[in-house]
């Protein structure tokens, strides 16, 4: 639900900023997209914009899952530039390449989230909570 | 041996002028009071003059840098310290934090050796901070306050911050400082004050320098009740150290007050009365909780009350005590849809936000807070005035009683049904949160470092079987600790440290532990690595040289990481970039060891502990030690952040 809530609060500054952030990309690169590379974007991520201190190391135990990344490359770029979160700073001198690199990486990162059934701790947890809400 | 001098005896020798008399050649005089300096003046060897005895150069050193007694070393039949051991020992303490000072050396001795170190039993602290935040987890576990004490102004002041946390909680401490009133050494001159309590007077219930026995009783008798009376706090007996080794001149004359505890303030019963019709008539309300449960039975009420209104129970986030059942049904807001009609806070500080939510829909909202006997203070920790609709000044616990018995006296058959109803709605939300929790945990759950949701499940798989208690806060690991632990008692919690300030959970750790001990329970504490680094690797070895069982998970995100995630937004606000923000912030470069510092203070430890799969059997060997009546200490580097 929350990422439903994430991805909705994405689409938007999607379209919202589109048109501002297409007129502020110059023509070539309209023409050419930059083309991201996961192993730049791994130090971009942990280390020169500190993504991992609200999202963590794996993308997906944090505040705000990212894994899996279901936008593209443009739209990623376009958001992280011009968030309108309040808990989720803009960075609008991130290049568009250093972005691409860090939407490059993450794409990488394989999605960690085990069906409940596959973790007898957290199904042992659901039915436990379930038994004592009941009594 | 020492002979024995009458203690009314004025004439005393001290070390100045003992050495002046032996360099004087008047040896006997001296040797005649004390016996050690003269024998050692017999054995002196043949070849010095006779009757003159050359001060050593530690000699002439120790004559200018205390530790000097500042008594002379006349025999003390009856010192005034053994009298306030048998005050303090009326006041039933088991226990006593101990940071030593010399300017409290006078009942340090006392305690021991009159009061056979029994009730309160001396516990070693490393520093009064630590014994402060002893004493504060202690009294949250025990019900019952323990004593600390402390050096004049140095003690003090260390212990400032302990001593604020406990203020910001609610908890009290019963707090001793030696006063050097007349310092007779340089050392202890800065340890002497004018007015010692004003150190840390602005988070102090009270604070009081008795000047003579029979004033030092009745302090001691009113800084305990005070504390104890909410909302209660921590208070300070200030006691000059010639006071504790000033002989008593009339034994006989001294009694031991009676321990007279006035009764809590309970709600008056017209308001009380009003408040159950609003809660009674409400269609959706919400019970709002702060700092309410001391006891097991407050705990007990408020379900019953829940229970009875087929109202959700709002705990609140960091800062509160655990005052309800985690997985019960009405745990919580009772969802997104839940629009209260009419809140009812218990022991809230602030019900501004209640105020607010309730106000365009013309709903009613009630307090019953202690706190609106509280008198001013410096610390802005009481919160906004709030223009609640029915405001009871009282002890929210106690009056729960009353209020529940109001509410079964007004509630009709058409009440009952509407509350089946309600009951029915908030067990729904609650059961659809619950799954999207478990489902928000699954999440990494296999990430390397460990996930905050996995680190917790995996120790709550550990002591299913046990008499648990968590004695740490849990503001460093969100929600999951009651999302996937049962904290189905009261004494399944210990709350946060009140005051948001770094250093607490280790050492209050320690003294949630200690209260636990005696019932057999299993006391566990998840620290940031931040808080461990400032006492808690001291804290620990207190735990070890008292045999205080206690595990200690260090929740390792090597950084103080709320401030890397501030200190970001504020440069990306600033459009500054990002890549500075460590700074300042991190805890790296080199990395401390937990596990290793941890055993140089004698106690089990392992770690540092990244792979989840390596956390389980960790885990199950560290408990073992503690259930065999040890501290233990697990490093786990974990994920920085749980999931919201």
């Amino acid at each position: 639900m929350k990422q439903r809530g994430f991805a909705a609060v994405l689409a938007s500054v999607v379209v919202a900023s589109g048109v501002v952030a297409a007129a502020s990309l110059s023509a070539q690169q309209q023409a050419e997209p930059v083309v991201g590379d996961a192993a730049r974007g791994k130090p971009l991520f942990s280390d020169t914009f500190n993504c991992y201190a609200c999202h963590n190391f794996d993308a997906q135990s944090g505040e705000r899952r990212l894994v899996p990344l279901n936008y593209t490359q443009e739209g990623f770029i376009t958001f992280v530039q011009n968030s309108p979160l309040p808990n989720m700073p803009a960075f609008p001198d991130a290049s568009p390449q250093q972005l691409a690199d860090i939407y490059a990486y993450i794409r990488t990162i394989p999605a960690d989230a085990p069906a409940l059934r596959e973790i007898p701790l957290l199904s042992d947890i659901q039915q436990r909570k379930t038994r004592a809400a009941a009594d | 041996m020492a002979k024995q001098v009458d203690s009314t005896s004025t004439g005393s020798v001290d070390r100045r002028e003992f050495l002046k008399g032996a360099a004087a050649g008047a040896a006997g005089a001296a040797g005649a009071i004390v016996a050690g300096p003269a024998s050692a003046q017999q054995a002196a060897p043949a070849n010095q003059r006779p009757g003159v005895t050359r001060p050593t150069e530690a000699d002439a050193r120790a004559d200018f840098v205390p530790p000097e007694p500042r008594v002379d070393a006349r025999f003390i039949r009856h010192p005034s310290s053994d009298y306030m051991v048998d005050v303090l020992k009326a006041l039933d303490f088991d226990y006593v934090a101990v940071n030593p000072g010399s300017a409290f050396e006078g009942l340090h001795e006392s305690l021991i050796n009159h009061g056979g170190n029994r009730k309160p039993e001396i516990l070693t602290v490393l520093h009064e901070e630590a014994g402060a935040a002893i004493a504060h987890g202690y009294a949250k576990a025990a019900g019952k306050p323990m004593m600390t004490l402390m050096h004049g102004t140095v003690g003090l002041l260390h212990a400032g911050m302990g001593l604020f946390h406990a203020w910001c909680d609610r908890v009290p401490v019963f707090a001793i400082v030696g006063q050097p009133r007349n310092p007779t050494s340089v050392i202890n001159r800065p340890h002497s004050a004018q007015d010692m309590g004003s150190i840390v007077r602005d988070f102090m219930k009270m604070d009081d320098e008795p000047t003579n026995l029979d004033v030092f009783a009745n302090i001691a008798m009113r800084a305990y009740t005070i504390g104890l009376t909410p909302p209660r706090g921590p208070t300070l007996l200030v006691i000059d150290s010639e006071l504790q080794e000033a002989p008593i001149p009339d034994p006989s004359k001294l009694t031991i007050p009676r321990l007279s505890m006035p009764s809590i303030p309970q709600g008056d019963s017209g308001a009380v009365k009003e408040a159950a019709r609003l809660l009674v008539s409400a269609e959706r309300p919400l019970i709002r909780t702060g700092k309410l449960a001391r006891t097991s039975a407050g705990w007990d009420r408020l379900v019953e009350l829940a229970e009875l209104l087929q109202a959700p129970v709002d705990v609140g986030g960091y800062g509160s005590w655990q005052d309800f059942p985690s997985w019960h049904a009405l745990y919580g807001s009772g969802g997104s849809d839940y629009r209260p009609d009419v809140i009812l806070g218990l022991e809230i500080n602030d019900m501004t936000p209640s105020v607010r939510a309730v106000r365009a829909t013309g709903g009613k909202t009630i307090s019953i807070c202690s706190e609106y006997l509280s008198q001013g203070h410096n610390i802005h920790d009481f919160g906004n005035y709030s223009e609640v609709d029915v405001a009871i000044a009282a002890d929210g616990e106690v009056t729960l009683p009353s209020l529940i018995e109001e509410i079964r006296k007004q509630s009709t058959g058409n009440a009952q049904r509407l509350r089946t109803a309600r009951g029915a709605q908030v067990a729904a939300a609650h059961k659809a949160i619950r799954e999207s929790e478990i489902d928000t945990a699954r999440y990494g759950w296999n990430s390397s470092p460990v996930s905050v949701p996995r680190m917790v499940a995996e120790l709550g798989r550990q002591i299913q079987n046990d008499d648990w208690a968590i004695v740490s806060g849990h503001q460093f690991t969100g929600q999951w600790q009651r999302r996937l632990l049962n904290h189905d008692k009261f004494y399944r919690y210990n709350g946060d440290s009140g005051g948001f300030g770094i250093g607490y959970d280790t050492p209050a750790s320690v003294g949630g532990a200690l209260a636990h001990r005696e019932h057999g329970r299993l006391p566990i504490a998840i620290v940031g690595d931040g808080d461990f680094n400032f006492v808690g690797a001291g804290a620990l070895w207190t735990a070890a040289h008292h045999k205080i069982p206690l595990l200690v998970i260090v929740h390792n995100n090597r950084a103080y990481h709320a401030e890397v995630m501030l200190v970001q937004r504020t440069a990306a606000r600033r459009g500054r970039g990002n890549d500075m923000v460590d700074i300042g912030n991190v805890i790296r470069d080199p990395a401390p060891d937990y596990a290793k510092i941890a055993q140089g203070y004698g106690i089990y430890a392992e770690g540092p502990i990244a792979d989840p799969l390596a956390l389980g059997p960790a885990l199950e060997r560290a408990l073992a030690r503690v259930r065999a009546g040890e501290p233990a200490l697990l490093d786990v580097i974990s994920q920085p952040r749980g999931p919201t």
